[in-house]
């Protein structure tokens, strides 16, 4: 279950992602269209980065002596970084929730107390979740992995609005 | 922008990189040598860079590189102030005010001039979501022909009943009914406040509701973080945290209001939440003739709590 989750929970990180990224770019005043490709087109690449990891943890798993004891350690790393990123993600469904009040001073009050602080300490709960998991099973690998995952986390908007200066979304 | 920085006087940069003519409203070339020393004197080393950046012509501030970079800042604006829902506001505001003149028998169409509206959002806005009524009419105005260029160009992308003008919202050829502004108050200081409120004072206008940042220990701090998150542009990082820094206090707004325009009784909107001192992004200058000030409380309903005394 916990590479479920952790699938889960990027895929839903990188569709928000795709969101940020298309924000503040279409003046328009209807845009459930544009966000609508924009969340999709995050969830779409984040499966890109959940399939470059899952690739190179299958090839390491085949090439390992101890495959079981290997993906019993990834799996106590996964089950850590779970502990931080759930809760993270559950505050932030909540919020979703609350917005969804018809009331202008509470959706502010969302973006104010929960949206804007948390997309700001999002980098930060990325790398604590990280080192949390690694803490569970140090080990070259288990870090190598660890930091893959960090570094597409962290990386996924920037790849994202390259693809834009390219022309590639719009 | 390091918050620590934040440089509390001078101008912000899109102040300084445009100048208009106030008669002819013509665009005045901008000397870029000129930008740097004034920011430079202000020690504002995060403007100058900001500037430094741009391009120029023979010395003068590419006029195009400067609209392209406003136009972009609004369209990060914008965005903010979807996520903080200021077209709702702006509409939960005005349709009180608007039932109280209807009440008060002002002669149709009520227009509705947003002074200094930039890419438009807020009257698009309003055209979009349909809930002012049909006798009202939508113009928003600014100096800028690039932004308003931009506003018009969206407007007829989403088919939308307003209008755009190259103006000055005091010398329409159809004066109006209601002022409106975003984001503008701050911008003037001391004497130069005085005069916008005063050029409120004609025989058309019934009412006005003028939005800015509330100011409060926490808004710098709030308006950094908000800014560094959701902002790419970095002149609108920049003024976006200098605005709210610069906003000024509402006692103060109130009474240049009550001086300058003594024709109108006015408040704030916008204090306090749920009759609490929490801290609130936007706060509004509201000013109404007496006679429709009954009828204006009275449509204000639950609403009216979040309203200063108004007088």
């Amino acid at each position: 279950m916990i590479p479920v989750f952790l699938w889960l929970l990027a895929t839903i990180d990188s569709a928000f992602i795709g969101y940020r990224e298309a924000a503040g770019r279409n003046a328009l005043i209807d845009k459930r269209a544009y966000y609508r490709r924009a969340l999709i087109r995050g969830a779409v690449v984040g499966q890109v980065a959940v399939v470059i990891v899952g690739v190179i943890a299958a090839i390491i798993l085949v090439n390992s002596n101890d495959a079981v004891a290997l993906f019993s350690k990834l799996e106590s790393v996964g089950a850590r970084m779970l502990t931080i990123y759930v809760p993270y993600a559950l505050i932030l469904l909540i919020t979703f929730l609350v917005r969804a009040v018809p009331s202008v001073d509470i959706r502010s009050i969302t973006s104010v107390l929960i949206f804007g602080p948390f997309t700001f300490i999002r980098p930060i709960v990325v790398l604590a979740g990280a080192v949390w998991g690694v803490l569970a099973a140090p080990g070259a690998i288990t870090i190598a992995l660890t930091l893959l995952i960090v570094c597409l986390m962290l990386g996924l908007g920037g790849i994202l609005s390259w693809l834009r200066s390219r022309g590639l979304i719009s | 922008m390091n918050l620590a920085t934040i440089i509390r006087h001078g101008p912000e940069i899109s102040d300084a990189i445009v100048s208009f003519d106030p008669v002819t409203l013509q665009r005045r070339p901008v000397k870029k040598a000129d930008i740097l020393v004034q920011f430079r004197e202000l020690r504002n080393h995060e403007a100058v860079r900001i500037v430094e950046q741009m391009p120029e012509l023979d010395g003068v501030l590419d006029p195009a590189a400067v609209d392209k970079v406003l136009i972009t800042s609004h369209c990060e604006m914008q965005r903010m102030s979807e996520e903080f829902q200021h077209g709702k506001r702006v509409a939960e505001l005005l349709k009180p005010i608007l039932n109280a003149l209807r009440e008060g028998g002002v002669n149709n169409p009520i227009r509705i001039v947003d002074i200094g509206c930039g890419t438009g959002f807020v009257i698009r806005w309003l055209a979009a979501s349909g809930s002012l009524g049909d006798d009202v009419q939508l113009m928003g105005v600014d100096f800028n022909v690039a932004l308003l260029n931009e506003a018009q160009r969206l407007a007829r992308i989403e088919n939308l009943r307003c209008k755009f003008e190259v103006a000055n919202a005091f010398r329409l050829a159809e004066p109006a009914t209601v002022f409106i502004s975003t984001g503008i108050l701050h911008h003037f200081r001391d004497e130069s406040l005085s005069y916008l409120l005063q050029q409120h004072c004609r025989a058309e206008t019934c009412a006005f509701v003028h939005f800015d940042f509330h100011s409060s220990p926490m808004a710098p701090l709030g308006s950094w973080l908000f800014h560094a998150v959701r902002m790419r542009e970095p002149l609108a990082r920049h003024d976006g945290v200098l605005s709210a820094v610069r906003a000024h206090k509402s006692r103060y707004l109130l009474d240049v209001t009550r001086s300058a325009a003594p024709e109108f009784v006015s408040a704030i909107y916008g204090m306090r939440l749920w009759r609490m001192p929490i801290p609130r992004v936007f706060h509004s200058l509201v000013g109404i003739r007496p006679k429709y000030h009954e009828a204006f409380l009275s449509n204000m309903g639950t609403r009216v709590a979040s309203l200063g005394k108004i007088e």
